[in-house]
């Protein structure tokens, strides 16, 4: 899942974009509200963490050039304003979530999962697909017992888990391999030319080989079960 | 909006009603006595001409016969007429009372039998006539005319009153009015009172106090911005502070990412601590009135000198060339404490903002009798329509350093204000970034 961060205070964006890449998530991390919006125009991210007072562009506007342009990417507002006329103005604005500085980290955490939860339609954070039962929260993905036995756990890794995760969002959605790599690094991650089927290749040897389908000439997709 | 009133003050309105009914009442009674008796004295006097009128109408008349005419009819003037003829009979007596003819001719007072009578005597060859009144009678009739002489003001004096109490009352009303807006405001409710309507008399007085609510107002909006301001700005430290503690306790397993986010969390304590610092300094700038006494001489080159020694570690650290300039005193008058802290803050801004291998001159001279300090940097400078913003509090400047509380340059500008002295930023010829400029007022004292 890739994130944009937008935070102008460079404590808070150091810390947060290091918590954030332990969770896996690929996170690029701008600055101040014209490169949020210049990013927000040429990227795709699965959501954005905007901060409000933002130099040279508030995070207001970008949020509403980013409605403007029907781009409907999760916005989840993380701002010191604390004034209800603030957050009414934020979420209508089009924010989908609200967040008040000092945060807790963990509720920050588990706010970006559900919004980006929510962006794919589901409800629930826990999925089962083809017999298998995958727990983003605990990172735990469990083969589930058909024919008598018990429950199997199932260990990935955390680039397998990201791959993974993309994939099941959308069931029959076909990803290229550019598109998978976009969803897994920033900016500043080094790609390895292979590196996607490495971690496809892990995900079909753990899990079995029909989970992931090949589509050739256009990349891989999880079939609607 | 207390409604106890102190015992020395005095209502205006009261004051004036029983003042202006006091002087009506007053007025009134002594023109209602004088009138009273100048009615009397009147028609006294009248009622003499009447006597003297009355005798000489007789007068011309024929000699009566001498018969004595008894008439009982009583005159209801109290008049009594008595004619003698000249041998001295009596013949007219137009009353039943007798009166002693009068030796004196013209005017006379007698009294007979306990009543008092005024008597006009005149003689001629024929007759001797002498008429005579009763003082009774007249002073009874004197006085009903007295007495209506006088009704009309009775009647007026207090439909006098009675109006000037409501032109009074009415007069009042505009204070009274006032007084209630007033004491029906609530306590931060600085909205200017209503000045149509006023008299003149009230209306400065309302109009000063409009200006003093106005002038609280802005102080009062200031602090309002200011405590905003500050609790937005606490949060950013303190939001830092929390991930980097969080951030600790999650890189147990890795000494690596321990270490730094150790040193993170030590960053982000001094950046709070910083804020903090000027925090209060600011809180003490504004709350302290140090414009009135308490002026010392101070060597502004001595100062500065004192504080770029402060500054030394801290440019040395972030290589940069700190230097200071200048070598006589240059005396001022001012608050050593305050103009230390204004000298650092600036020095601390062009040393935090300065890159590397960057300069950092701090220039003291005389000038115009008045003094002038420069602090001048290598920096990347702030864009001519930015500067005056920069002294804006909570601005920091575009190169963001993480300990920037964004009240320096507030900071500084307030104690330059108390100074009498000007601060400004403007663009360092020689080194290319940032000069800012504290020009002080040549001393007073010797």
């Amino acid at each position: 899942m890739r994130l944009l961060l937008v935070e102008d205070d460079t404590m808070i964006g150091e810390a947060v974009l290091d918590i954030l890449r332990a969770e896996h998530f690929a996170v690029d991390w701008v600055r101040d509200g014209t490169m949020a919006d210049t990013t927000l125009q040429s990227e795709t991210y699965d959501l954005v963490l905007l901060d409000l007072g933002l130099p040279r562009l508030d995070g207001i506007d970008v949020l509403r050039r980013l409605r403007a342009r029907r781009n409907a990417t999760p916005v989840l507002i993380v701002t010191a304003r604390d004034a209800v006329q603030a957050r009414i103005a934020g979420l209508d604005a089009g924010a989908d979530d609200y967040v008040l500085k000092p945060y807790d980290l963990n509720e920050l955490l588990a706010r970006i999962r559900a919004l980006i939860r929510r962006s794919q339609g589901q409800a629930d954070s826990v999925r089962e697909l083809h017999g298998l039962r995958l727990n983003p929260i605990t990172r735990e993905a469990v083969r589930l017992a058909h024919d008598g036995q018990g429950d199997e756990s199932i260990t990935l890794s955390a680039r397998e888990w990201a791959v993974l995760e993309v994939l099941m969002a959308r069931p029959g959605a076909v990803y290229s391999r550019s598109q998978l790599e976009d969803k897994l690094y920033g900016w500043k991650d080094e790609v390895s030319s292979n590196a996607v089927e490495v971690f496809i290749h892990g995900l079909r040897k753990k899990l079995g080989s029909t989970v992931i389908e090949t589509v050739r000439g256009l990349g891989y997709m999880i079939p609607v079960p | 909006m207390t409604s106890a009133v102190p015992a020395q003050a005095h209502s205006l309105r009261r004051r004036l009603l029983v003042s202006v009914m006091a002087a009506i009442l007053i007025g009134s009674l002594f023109q209602g006595v004088s009138a009273y008796r100048s009615a009397l004295a009147q028609a006294d006097t009248l009622f003499d001409y009447h006597l003297q009128q009355m005798a000489n109408s007789l007068l011309g008349g024929p000699a009566l016969p001498p018969v004595r005419l008894e008439q009982t009819r009583n005159d209801s003037a109290g008049y009594v007429i008595q004619i003698w003829s000249s041998d001295g009979t009596h013949v007219f007596q137009s009353s039943h009372v007798v009166l002693p003819p009068r030796a004196v001719l013209g005017f006379d007072d007698v009294t007979q039998n306990g009543t008092r009578y005024r008597v006009f005597s005149v003689q001629t060859p024929v007759q001797t006539i002498q008429i005579a009144q009763n003082m009774d009678d007249r002073l009874a009739r004197a006085r009903s005319l007295a007495a209506q002489a006088v009704l009309p003001m009775a009647l007026v004096a207090p439909l006098l009153m009675l109006v000037l109490w409501w032109i009074i009352s009415r007069s009042m009303a505009p204070l009274e009015r006032t007084r209630q807006q007033v004491a029906a405001r609530a306590a931060d409710d600085l909205t200017a009172l209503p000045e149509s309507g006023l008299p003149e008399e009230v209306l400065p007085l309302v109009q000063e106090i409009n200006l003093l609510f106005g002038r609280l107002h802005e102080s009062f909006d200031a602090q309002r911005a200011f405590v905003a301001n500050a609790a937005h700005e606490l949060r950013s430290p303190l939001t830092a502070l929390k991930l980097q503690a969080q951030s600790l306790a999650r890189s147990s397993g890795d000494p690596q990412a321990q270490q730094v986010a150790v040193t993170r969390l030590n960053q982000g304590v001094d950046r709070a601590i910083a804020l903090m610092q000027q925090l209060l300094l600011l809180a003490r700038q504004e709350s302290t009135d140090t414009e009135h006494g308490g002026l010392q001489r101070i060597d502004l080159h001595n100062l500065s000198r004192q504080v770029v020694d402060e500054a030394m570690a801290q440019a040395q650290a972030n290589g940069i060339t700190l230097t200071c300039e200048g070598d006589a005193p240059v005396w001022i008058d001012g608050h050593a404490d305050n103009l230390a802290i204004l000298l650092r803050n600036l020095i601390e801004n062009a040393v935090k903002y300065t890159p590397r291998n960057g300069r950092v001159i701090v220039g003291v001279m005389e000038q115009d009798g008045g003094a002038r300090v420069a602090v001048e940097d290598s920096g990347p400078g702030i864009a001519q329509n930015e500067r005056e913003h920069m002294f804006e509090r909570f601005v920091r400047g575009a190169a963001q350093p993480a300990t920037g509380s964004g009240l320096g340059l507030s900071i500084a500008r307030a104690i330059a204000l108390r100074q009498g002295a000007n601060l400004r930023l403007v663009e360092s010829s020689r080194l290319g970034g940032l000069r800012a400029d504290v020009a002080f007022a040549a001393p007073t004292s010797k």
